[in-house]
């Protein structure tokens, strides 16, 4: 059957529901690049991004936002992986508490969070019983608020991470590979390196671009703890200008669209993902 | 001493006991079976081997060593599951090599012994391919070979055929079978399917609800079991209701028709109630020289089975299948028609109620 015989077999209303949802979601996208592009009274260009891009805070925050999203995807995947492959292999049973857990993030507000970080971890650590202070509270250094904040984006990655490690491992089947690669001989490490880590790449893969995206755009821990990320930059130049925000949105649209095309790549054929 | 000694083993789930008193001694390059309905026990027996299980109670010893409580990866015991279980990121070489890498032989024999058993298994040509690149049965292959690469002590199998469609499952057990016999290895084989276990075994292990039924070749399991259920579940039998009539001289009745048993009866009382089993093919036409048990019966069915005929007679009030070989110049009686059937003394087996 021919492309166009089969699209004239989607009924009416299938299409009219599918177009008015794409311009619900184009327009505005197509009103912000249209804007973006007439920085100059009567020229379309690309003043704003060629402005945009030069700013040197731009670069500054852009890279040290990605240096924080780097670091919360590799705790979250030595912190989650080997979590999500114990309770599938050993506790399945606490899978739905894991579950909820993973959920929570999205019940309690960022705002909540960093609160509690910043209430708990903005006083010295002692040995309990004296005086004898061990550590300088965390948001007095820079080292320390890099571990704070990276700890707090990994709980607000903590679903996207846990749900696409979790799925990865239903795909595999876990349980058996385990024991086959254990009556060969295998220790943990071996396995978890060896047979688990490359069979779930895809699903990592997409975790880690989830969390990536959340971690770039994220503005209320970061501004709280007073980091200088790429969040509350844009959202401060959002306040002072008018095109180029337009401009780094519609920039970081594509960027995004890039990671979901990557995530598309490497999962839509998992077993040839699987295989190189 | 045996070389796997399986003593007085148990397990339970909580309360409940999977594993009941399990004795088992296997002779090296044996090939034993474990065969009973799903649920009762099969598995858990096989990893408690494997190490994937500990037992709550008793001993397992490998030759000579007492294994009962080490580690999977500790032992060295090449496991094959329904599965396959083969690794999806690594080539058929790859996977085949695995256990030798892990336990870090140099590269030069990894890459012999690889070569040697994708030999083994000839799929030479599909050394480079990844899993899902080939069909079941070549995959169930590949993960003989890559369980069988590390020279295991013993090769535990769990129902290895059972995801593969007929054709495959009878030529894949032949072969698995002539590969166990050329390299001399001991196997443990796990299956529900009493024909792949009559086939195949040296000897067969019959198992109901985490018990031992009993423990035979399988002309012993076959022509002689020993109780009510492993007549049931291995072979296809007859059985019907009768009551002892002469204890010393093996005589049972039923329904007033008298069958006479070679064995079965002692230790029974006149009035007795019994069952009487006889496989099919044991029942037959009466011919001129009068044999043992020789009744009448009705011609109430028959049915081509390919190369067996199976016809149905009503003995009494009770239907039996009788079984004969097809053949062109086969001689049937019509339906309906009276005719007299008989089986030897031996085929009449006298079972508990
Ligand atoms: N990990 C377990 N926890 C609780 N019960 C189990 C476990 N594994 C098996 N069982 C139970 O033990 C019984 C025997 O199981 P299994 O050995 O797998 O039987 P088979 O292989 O003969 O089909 C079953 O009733 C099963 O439900
Ligand atoms: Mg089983």
């Amino acid at each position: 059957m021919s492309i166009f015989a089969r699209i004239r077999r989607i009924p009416f209303w299938s299409w009219f529901w599918f177009i008015l949802g794409a311009l619900y979601f184009l327009l505005p996208l197509y009103a912000t690049v249209n804007f973006s592009l007439r920085m100059e009274r009567d020229v379309i260009g690309f003043k704003a991004y060629v402005r945009a891009f030069e700013d040197p805070e731009f670069l500054e925050t852009f890279l040290y936002s990605n240096f924080l999203a780097l670091m919360t995807i590799v705790a979250s995947i030595i912190l989650i992986v080997p979590t999500a492959y114990w309770i599938r292999l050993r506790l399945p049973e606490a899978r739905r508490i894991v579950e909820f857990i993973t959920l929570l993030p999205f019940v309690v507000p960022a705002i909540i969070l960093v609160f509690g970080l910043i209430r708990i971890y903005s006083s010295p650590f002692k040995i309990p019983l004296t005086d004898i202070t061990i550590l300088q509270p965390l948001t007095t250094f820079e080292v320390g608020t890099d571990i704070l904040i990276v700890a707090g984006y990994m709980v607000l990655g903590l679903p996207y991470m846990y749900r696409s490690v979790d799925t990865g491992m239903r795909t595999v089947d876990v349980r058996t590979l385990t024991e086959a690669a254990q009556s060969l001989g295998a220790s943990w490490f071996t396995i978890i390196t060896r047979v688990i880590l490359p069979n779930i790449r895809a699903a990592l893969l997409s975790g880690a671009l989830l969390t990536f995206a959340i971690v770039v755009g994220e503005v209320t821990l970061a501004s709280f703890l007073g980091v200088p990320a790429f969040g509350p930059y844009l959202f401060l130049l959002g306040q002072h200008r008018a095109y180029e925000p337009a401009a780094l949105s519609f920039a970081s649209f594509l960027l995004t669209w890039a990671a979901m095309g990557l995530i598309q790549l490497f999962t839509g054929d998992q077993q040839v993902s699987g295989a190189h | 001493m045996s070389y796997l000694s399986i003593s007085r083993v148990t397990k339970q789930f909580g309360d409940t006991v999977v594993v009941d008193d399990f004795n088992l001694d296997v002779e090296k390059g044996e090939f034993v079976s474990f065969l009973g309905p799903s649920g009762c026990g099969k598995t858990t027996t096989l990893r408690m081997v494997a190490g994937f299980e500990i037992p709550t109670s008793g001993k397992i010893l490998l030759d000579g060593a007492d294994i009962t409580d080490k580690a999977p990866n500790q032992r060295n015991v090449g496991m094959i599951f329904q599965s396959y279980a083969l690794f999806p990121n690594m080539t058929v070489a790859q996977n085949i090599g695995f256990g030798l890498r892990v336990r870090k032989e140099p590269e030069n024999m990894v890459k012999q012994r690889v070569e040697e058993m994708v030999s083994l298994i000839n799929l030479e040509k599909h050394a480079n391919k990844y899993p899902y690149q080939l069909s079941g049965g070549q995959q169930q292959r590949v993960s003989l070979a890559r369980a069988l690469a590390i020279h295991p002590q013993v090769l535990l199998l769990d129902e290895p055929l059972s995801a593969l469609d007929a054709k495959i499952r009878i030529s894949l057990r032949a072969e698995i079978r002539a590969i166990q016999k050329k390299l001399g290895i001991t196997a443990i084989f796990v299956t529900h399917d009493q024909e792949e276990a009559l086939s195949i075994s040296d000897r067969i292990v019959v198992m109901n609800t985490g018990v031992m039924e009993q423990v035979g070749t399988p002309f012993e399991i076959y022509n002689f079991p020993k109780t009510r259920f492993v007549a049931n579940f291995v072979g296809s039998l007859n059985t019907a209701d009768a009551e002892v009539v002469d204890p010393a001289k093996g005589l049972v009745s039923m329904d007033g028709v008298q069958f006479e048993s070679a064995e079965g009866t002692e230790g029974r009382k006149k009035g007795d109630k019994v069952k009487i089993a006889i496989r099919p093919e044991r029942l037959s036409f009466a011919s001129e020289q009068k044999k043992a048990n020789v009744v009448d019966a009705t011609i109430e069915n028959i049915t081509f089975l390919g190369s067996v005929v199976r016809i149905q007679v009503k003995i009494g009030n009770t239907k039996f299948n009788m079984d004969t070989f097809n053949n062109p110049f086969l001689e049937l009686p019509g339906l309906g028609s009276k005719e007299q059937v008989t089986c030897s003394k031996e085929a009449v087996l006298v079972l508990d109620e």
